[in-house]
């Protein structure tokens, strides 16, 4: 156990290191997170106080949508450039050798990539809640679990992202996919009844979906865990099912990639 | 014991191209990297794997360090099957790669060796004077707080002996580890090197430069596309069993050995292009000529 949080500490500490040598990308990333939030504001201002989906004002809407949506798709691009940079530099079969297991390494590092993500994600619904006045009656214990089922399933992403970029260098493709393909059926910015009734089944098999409504009912409706018992138990489901596959799938791909010498191959 | 044992050992790499490669030219294919290669190497022993460009050397030692699997055949390191146990290989291994780029660049030397340092489970108690060690052995104790992003091809270089030596491994593998190094400082990491045979570590070293190999190693295995050609000791080590069994006949069987070799690598190198061949007739007539003059200046 030691050993294990000795090694979460030199990752932590790297990836920190390397933030904070970045001064200007650390800088930029405030900025587009706030300039972000004033346009959500703006845009709820702008539709009027007469439009509330699911019973709650539009911006607290907009503002737990757009903040979790982000967060997942940060999360998958954190790890896919962390493997993507890796195999740029050189740095992933080095780390390959180490005493250290593939599976462990690339845990790890998720949970590092995830801490960046998260931290936005708390700045930018804070800043909503504290400079734009959203409104919350937050069930904090519905909120932490909803949290760590999102976070369970921003990993299974990640490692499935991985498991593309090793596999086929392709891991953009899945990132496009979440970042581009899903933001219209995942109701970040509007309630998925509003779709057509074909694409609203299709949302109902968008994880996002679960875990946007999740985090709306706990911290914006007050809900208790027993009271979104359903979707609670599709986001965990989600949660278990994708970071299976994805553990066993960048199994195969590092062990396939050992085999056909395409480790480095970016 | 024998550290590292290769039976039969098969390595392709098949080339498929690109889905949509109308535009392009490549062709789907296969390259035979190693052909049933088989070698042992003891504790304690260093070896060097010399050949041309590739021939197949970076693949053998990236079979050793379990970065790429063999197709056939089998690998064992400090008796373990690097298919079935490939942790516990890379436990044993160190490697210094030839990419001189495989670093954190944004972090100092010693964070970056800290850091491979506790991925390689080097206790955190240990890990301050280790580094210190290491870094002085390599010579950059005054670069040490420098970002890598900084380096020249050289400081990499010595970082990456640094890196495969941090965890003191029973096994250590250099691929091309002087390349990018000048004379003064290309002695100094040779005697590092010998020093470690001394200290009980196998080491295999990857090189197309006879005099590399000639000044590093006491056995060169000579690979040429994908096959070992020769399995040679030499001189040095035959120094060293004299030094424990009288000296007898060392000078004559150093120009032997070395004449053996130098025939081998004309031949060798004659089947590759003209410029290369004529780089490397010299280099080995040079090495050859300092090889048996060192070995009769020992008898």
């Amino acid at each position: 156990m030691t050993g294990l949080l000795d090694k979460l500490a030199v990752i932590l500490r790297r990836d920190l290191l390397t933030a904070l040598r970045h001064r200007s990308g650390f800088a930029i990333t405030l900025v587009g997170l706030f300039t972000e939030l004033t346009a959500f504001y703006y845009l709820s201002r702008a539709i009027g106080p007469g439009f509330r989906p699911d019973g709650m004002a539009y911006f607290p809407f907009l503002l737990v949508g757009t903040g979790l949506y982000t967060f997942f798709v940060m999360s998958a691009q954190a790890f896919l450039s962390a493997v993507q940079e890796a195999q740029q530099t050189g740095t992933l079969e080095v780390l390959m050798t180490t005493s250290t297991r593939p599976g462990e390494l690339i845990i790890l590092s998720a949970i590092s990539a995830f801490a960046g993500s998260l931290t936005n994600l708390l700045v930018y619904v804070f800043a909503g809640i504290a400079i734009f006045q959203a409104a919350v009656h937050a069930n904090v214990l519905s909120c932490v679990v909803v949290l760590i089922l999102s976070l369970a399933l921003a990993l299974g992403l990640g490692i499935i992202a991985a498991t593309f970029q090793v596999a086929f260098q392709k891991g953009s493709a899945l990132v496009w996919l979440l970042g581009s393909g899903l933001w219209l059926l995942s109701g970040a910015t509007f309630p998925i009844e509003s779709l057509p009734g074909p694409l609203v089944s299709l949302a109902r098999a968008v994880p996002f979906t679960y875990a946007i409504d999740g985090m709306r009912g706990a911290l914006l409706d007050g809900r208790s865990v027993a009271e979104m018992a359903a979707r609670v138990a599709m986001l965990a489901l989600f949660a278990v099912v994708l970071l299976a596959l994805g553990m066993v799938g960048l199994a195969l791909s590092l062990r396939r990639a050992r085999r056909f010498g395409t480790l480095s191959f970016y | 014991m024998k550290q590292v044992v290769f039976e039969s050992v098969g390595k392709v790499f098949r080339h498929r191209p690109a889905l949509f490669n109308w535009v392009g030219r490549e062709r789907a294919g296969a390259t035979v990297a190693l052909k049933d290669v088989s070698f042992s190497v003891g504790e304690a022993e260093v070896v060097a794997l010399l050949g041309p460009n590739g021939s197949g050397k970076t693949t053998t030692l990236k079979l050793i360090s379990t970065m790429l699997l063999a197709d056939a055949g089998l690998v064992r390191v400090g008796g373990f099957d690097a298919l079935r146990n490939g942790s516990a290989v890379r436990r044993l291994v160190g490697i210094a790669v030839a990419n001189e780029r495989s670093f954190f660049p944004r972090l100092s030397a010693r964070e970056n060796l800290d850091f491979f340092a506790a991925l390689d489970e080097v206790p955190r108690g240990e890990r301050g004077r280790r580094l210190d060690e290491v870094l002085a052995e390599v010579g950059l104790e005054e670069q040490a707080d420098t970002l890598a992003m900084k380096f020249s091809s050289g400081m990499y270089q010595r970082l990456g002996l640094a890196r495969a030596l941090i965890k003191r491994p029973a096994v250590l593998l250099l691929d091309e580890p002087t390349r990018s190094l000048d004379a003064g400082a290309t002695a100094h990491f040779w005697n590092v090197v010998r020093g470690l045979g001394r200290r009980k570590t196998t080491v295999l070293v990857a090189t197309h430069n006879f005099a590399e190999a000639a000044a590093l190693a006491s056995r060169v295995l000579l690979v040429h596309r994908g096959e070992l050609l020769a399995d040679r000791q030499l001189p040095w080590g035959l120094a060293v069993e004299n030094e424990r069994g009288g000296r007898a006949s060392l000078g004559a069987r150093a120009a032997g050995v070395a004449e053996e070799l130098r025939a081998l690598y004309f031949r060798l190198t004659g089947e590759s292009d003209g410029g290369a061949t004529e780089r490397y007739k010299s280099e080995f007539e040079d090495a050859g000529e300092e090889l048996v003059r060192r070995a009769g200046a020992a008898s």
